[in-house]
């Protein structure tokens, strides 16, 4: 127990602030704590927004009032949030074994261009030419973190160097592919041809939602049975807590790690998927830049609760549609949102503090 | 002469639970006074608010006769008060000029650089410390990172030398000669407080002695007038002496090791060929000097470490050398490990969780789709009261807040519950006061008499000899002797230090 004194007064009345650790922390106040973490930070960065020449009233009409009643804001704001709900509960389950995967990117890069290849190639009959897609986008996935994976239980080699570089490696061979041979012929642009009707995730009918979200929801929802309910979750506790007393006490440490960092890579294949097949209904680009560390930032945010996730993730995703119209109409360069982004994510890390101690002032007469 | 330091009527709580109430302690320059206690008792605390780092609640802090407020640890400092701590509080990747420098502050840099190096040597020459002054404090052995803060503490200019627990990671000779360090430094006028729960540091190295009971100060006795049923009647209010108690039937073999090879972490081979044989209902001691293969021979039987060589067998399930620890639980293997903060306990999960996982891991709480949570709890909260585990206040609460003897019985409840067919204790009773001790060791019994082969490796020989039923000593890696019960103390003593 560590415990500082604050300014005191050495004569008449004086008060100190006393740290104290908390016992036992409940629900309620850990929600409410992080609650107000969260506040400070939208708090802050309003004030930042504010002084940079953004309105009150503006900032108001940009973030609550055009998101909640137009049916297009909100359609915006809940397509962009499926790829990132999927790239937050690929970081959580990885992050739960304490395997810092850095390279959701690639592995969404490597999903998307193995989902590609069956819709190129139509592989399989039509009708179950989309589970194809999402198998395959599955396994590219697992494939590209299967390589740092093993390196790092097999070998020791770290993960967050290796991931992060593979990122740019796949990032690379996506250039070469739509450079090279998957150029769409039509148009000569560097992305892929449109995939066939069969090939996209239908809509569902809702504004211009696809069953992107809908795939996106049921991925929380069984990583959170996983994670939280089975076996699996509870060694994954375990796993992160105290791996040494884990192996120990006869948890299978390495099946655990393995079957996280598998099942990570696998999501993040699964988020290239939606991307191509549920969005842009090509293989593109431009759009992997920023959805993997936006995965690393819900899932910390989330303290990767694959539920909590899911407003996380619509969060993120207000932040992402709201800053692009402030940078189209007030002129707030793109580097702004990012600065909220972090404000943000450093007040709810800084309400972690509030969680393990009291802070209380203590008056004392002398 | 005033006393160098003295505490009056300190109390202090935290979140609520009272830790100290209306203490009073005092040491006068030249004494070794030792401040004995249970865990919990509160030590550690009123030696915290003594060093400044607990703001207390109620109480006076009189230095010289003086009356002072400690601002914080700097302020305690300045006033000439320094404290080693149990967990030691230094920057691995420095080495000890750099930490002992970290610690002074003040002046200008490179100035500092210089002078406390030179007083960093001269006290070092002064105390006898053969350490590497430049080599990382994270390539130093404990004992040797000890003699650091020491030498933190005594750089700082300090008149008060508090060193709680010192001995607890230490081997008996790095303790003897720890102990006598402070005596010099009390001769020389240092005012020297000594925290531990051991009797015997007490009355071979204490002119004084304070006994604490539930955040108290009950008696305050000279070190030579007193003696240990004294002292532990006042420590825990009550008089508890263990007795022998041997095994009243012992079965055939159990566990068999032939031969067994293993290498520490660095690749240096530790065990050279250990044999021995443990049989139903016997408690078979394995005495030895610290740093002979007795941390790979428990790693080996938790199935954490690599068998380079041998075969270890159990009997009924056979060749069991290289069965992974999931396995050997399977099979009724269970450990108490010596370090439980690394090898016995996840602190930052739930006492509930860390009572479960064995029976999860068992498949007793729910299959692969679910953990039965509830009923988990159920069987904790029995467990808790069972074994007696205090300071429970929820079972959700994180384990790393219950004390060293509370925790040890956490991990002992976890690991009975199935009854075991092997139980392997490695040092289970390090750092508890005499009524955990008590506890552990009746448990150890009652699974013996149960039928369980159990294993103890222990570097304290009283407690081999209290406990075991037979005894082998061992000595660079092998067991060198083995000598049935009653063991002669004399002639286990002379094979753990005698070269073959």
């Amino acid at each position: 127990m560590t415990e500082t004194t604050g300014a005191g007064k050495p004569a008449g009345r004086s008060w100190r602030l006393n740290l104290e650790i908390r016992q036992d922390v409940s629900r309620l106040q850990r929600f409410l704590l992080t609650l107000g973490g969260l506040l400070a930070g939208i708090a802050v960065a309003a004030i930042i927004l504010v002084l940079s020449g953004v309105g009150l009233r503006d900032l108001y009409t940009e973030f609550v009032v055009s998101i909640f009643t137009s049916a297009q804001s909100l359609g915006a704001v809940l397509v962009q949030a499926s790829p990132l709900l999927i790239a937050g509960l690929a970081a959580a389950v990885a992050f739960r074994v304490r395997f810092w995967n850095i390279g959701i990117e690639g592995q969404m890069i490597f999903g998307a261009i193995a989902c590609t290849l069956i819709a190129k190639n139509d592989v399989g009959p039509e009708a179950l030419r989309l589970p194809l897609m999402a198998i395959a986008a599955a396994f590219g996935g697992m494939a590209w973190i299967a390589v740092p994976g093993f390196l790092r239980i097999r070998l020791g080699v770290n993960e967050i160097i290796s991931t992060l570089l593979l990122n740019y490696v796949a990032l690379n061979f996506l250039l070469h592919l739509l450079y090279g041979s998957w150029q769409d012929p039509k148009s000569s642009f560097p992305h892929s041809e449109q995939f066939d009707a069969v090939e996209r995730l239908p809509a569902v009918g809702i504004m211009d939602l696809t069953l992107a979200l809908p795939i996106a929801l049921v991925a929380a929802l069984l990583l959170w049975w996983l994670m939280e309910k089975s076996r699996f979750g509870f060694f994954s506790r375990f796993a992160e807590a105290n791996p040494r007393m884990s192996r120990a006490v006869g948890i299978p440490l390495t099946l655990v790690t393995l079957t996280a960092i598998l099942v990570s890579g696998a999501l993040a294949g699964l988020g290239g998927f939606v991307i191509s097949s549920g969005i842009e209904s090509r293989m593109t680009q431009s759009f992997f830049v920023g959805y993997g560390f936006s995965g690393i930032l819900i899932a910390f945010l989330a303290r990767n609760n694959p539920l909590l996730a899911i407003p996380v993730a619509l969060f993120i995703a207000v932040l992402f549609v709201a800053g692009q119209s402030l940078q189209v109409f007030y002129q707030i360069p793109a580097a702004m949102v990012q600065l909220i982004q972090a404000i943000i994510v450093i007040s709810v890390a800084a309400s972690d503090f509030f969680i393990r101690h009291r802070v209380r002032i203590i008056r004392q007469g002398v | 002469m005033a006393p160098a330091l003295q505490l009056i009527g300190i109390s202090k709580s935290f979140d609520g639970f009272k830790a100290l109430a209306g203490a009073d302690f005092s040491v006068t320059a030249g004494e070794v006074h030792a401040l004995l206690g249970e865990n919990g008792a509160g030590k550690s605390s009123l030696m915290n608010v003594a060093a400044g780092l607990y703001a207390p609640d109620e109480g006076r802090i009189l230095v010289d006769g003086k009356d002072v407020q400690l601002a914080g640890p700097r302020a305690a400092h300045g006033l000439g008060i320094g404290m080693v701590h149990q967990h030691y509080k230094l920057v691995k990747a420095f080495n000890a000029v750099e930490n002992i420098m970290l610690a002074q502050g003040g002046a200008r840099f490179s100035a500092l650089a210089r002078s406390v190096e030179e007083a960093v040597r001269r006290q070092a020459d002064a105390l006898n410390f053969a350490i590497d002054l430049g080599k990382p404090v994270g390539l130093l052995s404990i004992a040797e990172q000890q003699r650091v803060e020491i030498l933190k503490v005594l750089v700082g200019g300090a008149r008060v030398l508090i060193l709680d627990e010192p001995t607890s990671v230490l081997t008996d000779r790095e303790a003897e000669s720890l102990l006598q360090t402070v005596r010099a430094l009390a001769a020389s006028g240092t005012a020297a407080v000594l925290v531990t729960h051991k009797l015997n540091e007490v009355r071979n190295f204490a002119d004084r002695v304070t006994v604490m009971r539930g955040g108290r100060s009950i008696a305050t006795v000279n070190a030579s007038e007193t003696n240990s049923r004294n002292l532990t009647e006042l420590i825990v209010g009550e008089n508890l002496q263990e007795r022998p108690a041997p095994a009243q039937s012992i079965g055939g073999p159990v566990l068999t090791l032939k031969g067994v090879a293993a290498a520490r972490g660095d690749g240096h081979r530790t065990l050279n060929g250990v044999s021995m044989t443990v049989h139903a209902g016997e408690i078979y001691g394995v005495a030895g000097v610290g740093g002979n293969g007795q941390t790979e021979l428990a790693e080996t039987l938790m199935g954490v470490t690599t068998v380079l060589d041998g075969t270890v067998e159990i009997t009924g399930a056979g060749d069991v050398t290289h069965a992974p620890a999931m396995l050997r639980r399977a099979l009724g293997v269970v450990s108490i490990p010596a370090d439980r903060h690394s090898y016995g306990l996840a602190g930052s999960l739930s006492v509930a969780e860390n009572y479960g996982v064995g029976g999860v891991v068992a498949g007793r709480f729910g299959g692969w789709l679910a953990v039965r949570r509830q009923a988990m709890r159920e069987a904790a909260r029995t467990a808790v009261k069972a074994y007696d585990v205090q300071g429970v206040r929820s079972l959700s609460q994180p384990a790393s807040l219950l004390s060293g003897g509370n925790a040890q019985k956490l991990v002992i409840a976890r690991e009975f519950e199935s009854h075991p067919k092997v139980v392997l204790a490695h040092s289970p009773s390090r750092g508890l006061d005499v009524r955990a001790t008590a506890a552990v060791h009746d448990s150890l019994r009652q699974a013996r008499d149960k039928g369980a082969a159990v294993l103890l490796i222990s570097e304290d020989l009283d407690e081999i000899m209290l406990l075991a039923d037979r005894v082998g000593v061992m000595s660079r890696g092998r067991i060198t002797a083995e000598f049935p019960a009653p063991a002669d103390r004399n002639a286990v003593g002379e094979a753990m230090v005698g070269h073959d």
